[in-house]
């Protein structure tokens, strides 16, 4: 069993020793920075930790702004907050005026399990992929959750984040090779392509495992940066492979199945399948419960990608 | 103030006219009600009190400008031509494809533009945003903002007014363009937002009321900004839409105007008419000297 990290925990560590390399780095807070691992930042960084309240919508303008005098701000909030409530904020002030903003979709996916489809976050990527310019990053584990921020604060421009709640599995060593844009291929494999992201990505991995002991071959790929796309990673898998299965924690319209599917089917059409959420409110309930209730258990992608092969 | 620096601020709140003029002759159309009404404010602040350098539009020790009420842009174009930052014959693209004074300001296309302004309620936040900036890099730099009265009603306008009151925003600078009316008809008939001071105050913000046309009043009280030591400043300038149009002055139908050319050519004669006003009263002054 991998070791299990936080990723609240994480990704609030990663920003502090962020900036501690550059002084430019500011939190802003909309009542959220103790929820999104940021609760120490205050005490080391005063002057650099402000509190607006409840207001994303405001805060979106405020980041903005500060963004236009050399500040990197850091804005992380319950996901569906910071994406579809501000969503005409974080187009107008932050993508269409470029700014320099990294914007956090917290407890994002169904990782707020029980609190209901307020506060679920399936449709985040779908609304912010439409904003020309923002990048999104959806990483899958702990490490790569330490290098995103990382690479999100050396990044010039908007970016949207999302990371889950409960604690993830380690799935890199700490060496591992992460660029923004660039998919990793955590094996190889010829009969499938298995890509996943974000929360779901380690039971992808553990489907994989599955699969291979039923003697499928399976090339399995990490998508942490849903936009840009890693458009050269995808069709070569296209191409070698011929048929893709993307496992994502979100709705199946406007994901990253989606914006596979939009990539494939005018470069290289392919059979594909996307073990998403379809349209409907998602329900509540235990986590492990609740992703198995749409599939995302590592038996149940199994079998999906098993019908999936044996269809065509 | 020397009566002739306030002399040469009304010929140049004239210019700015005949600039918006010449805008919405190459538009055919444009938001002329709320420009017209905001060009002494833009006039008193690009030509007596914002520091920018039009040869350096990115000088990073200027003070800023956000036109919230993006829908004015047309006072910004006729104000940043007139105060140098491009040719005026850029003026004559307004409407044309791709051109780079857009029905709505896009700080990508044009020097002097600070912010993507258009849909309402998203200008104060932005402005607080660079106000705190500022603060922190312990720059001088003031930030002003332009907003419209029926611009109140969007509830972010309130968000971003706690936080900057909030946040001790002494360097933040804002008119709200009170011209009362609104596509719909009167301001407070589609959304009171009266007592406006009273509601402002509440918010933690110093606040004047003035006479938005009146260019010694408008330099005089943003000189004594800020008004109440560490709040941000607001000054509610009491205008008339479509102000300097005979034929349009404080109508609701002129927020939005198709001009006809028989208007085209009333409006060319108003604005004659002001500056035979103007000569007359240089004359007089240059008599009693």
């Amino acid at each position: 069993m991998n070791e299990l990290k936080d990723p609240r925990k994480t990704f609030g560590e990663a920003v502090i020793e962020a900036a501690k390399n550059n002084p430019n780095v500011v939190v802003l807070s909309a009542d959220s920075s103790s929820g999104s691992g940021l609760g120490g930042f205050p005490s080391l960084f005063p002057d650099r930790h402000f509190e607006f309240g409840i207001m994303e919508q405001g805060v979106m303008g405020y980041a903005s702004g500060l963004a236009t005098t050399g500040k990197i701000p850091v804005f992380a909030a319950i996901a569906p907050f910071v994406t579809a409530r501000p969503f005409e904020m974080f187009r107008n002030d932050l993508g269409y005026m470029n700014q320099n903003v990294k914007v956090v979709g917290r407890c994002a996916g169904l990782t707020y399990d029980q609190l209901g489809s307020t506060h679920h976050s399936i449709d985040d990527v779908a609304i912010i992929r439409t904003i020309p310019g923002v990048t999104i990053i959806n990483p899958g584990d702990p490490v790569t959750i330490k290098k995103a921020v990382h690479a999100m604060i050396e990044h010039l421009g908007p970016c949207y984040m999302k990371i889950g709640a409960p604690p993830m599995p380690v799935l890199y060593p700490e060496d591992v090779d992460f660029k923004l844009g660039k998919g990793i291929v955590i094996k190889d494999g010829c009969n499938v392509a298995l890509i996943g992201t974000g929360t779901v990505l380690s039971k992808a991995v553990e489907a994989a495992k599955l699969l291979e002991e039923a003697g499928i071959s399976v090339r399995l790929i990490d998508i942490h940066t849903i936009k840009p796309l890693d458009k050269e990673l995808i069709l070569s898998a296209a191409r070698e492979i011929g048929k893709i299965v993307v496992v994502e924690e979100h709705y199946i319209a406007g994901g990253l199945g989606s914006a596979i599917a939009e990539l494939c089917s005018q470069e290289h059409p392919v059979k594909m399948k996307i073990i998403g959420i379809g349209d409907f409110y998602a329900s509540n309930g235990p986590y492990e419960q609740l992703i198995g209730k749409y599939g995302f258990q590592p038996d149940q992608i199994k079998e999906t990608v098993m019908q999936f092969l044996n269809q065509q | 103030m020397d009566k002739k620096e306030i002399l040469k601020l009304e010929y140049i709140a004239l210019n700015i006219r005949r600039n918006i003029l010449r805008l919405i002759r190459a538009g055919e159309a444009g938001h002329s009600g709320g420009a017209l009404s905001s060009v002494e404010i833009l006039t008193a602040l690009y030509f007596n009190l914002i520091r920018v350098d039009p040869k350096n539009p990115t000088w990073v020790q200027r003070d800023r400008f956000v036109l919230s009420a993006g829908h004015k842009c047309l006072v910004l174009y006729a104000t940043l031509a007139e105060r140098g930052f491009f040719e005026k014959s850029v003026l004559d693209t307004y409407g044309a494809l791709d051109s780079k004074i857009p029905g709505h300001p896009n700080m990508h296309k044009l020097p002097g533009v600070e912010t993507n302004t258009g849909a309402l309620g998203h200008g104060l936040s932005i402005a607080g945003g660079m106000a705190l900036g500022l603060k922190i890099n312990k720059a001088p730099a003031k930030v002003y903002v332009v907003m419209g009265d029926g611009e109140l009603a969007e509830g972010s306008n309130w968000e971003a007014a706690s936080a900057a009151s909030m946040h001790k925003l002494d360097n933040l600078i804002v008119f709200v363009d009170r011209n009362k009316l609104q596509i719909s008809g009167p301001t407070v008939d589609v959304m009171s937002y009266e007592p406006l001071d009273e509601r402002w105050r509440s918010f933690g913000w110093g606040v004047r009321i003035i006479d938005g046309h009146n260019l010694e009043e408008i330099i005089n009280t943003v000189n004594q900004a800020p008004f109440e030591k560490g709040k941000p400043s607001v000054i509610i300038a009491d205008t008339i839409k479509s102000k300097g149009l005979s034929f349009a002055e404080g109508k609701v139908n002129f927020h939005y105007w198709k001009a006809k050319p028989d208007e085209l050519e009333q409006a060319e004669r108003d604005l004659d008419a002001i500056e035979n006003e103007l000569k007359e009263k240089t004359e007089k002054r240059n008599n009693n000297e």
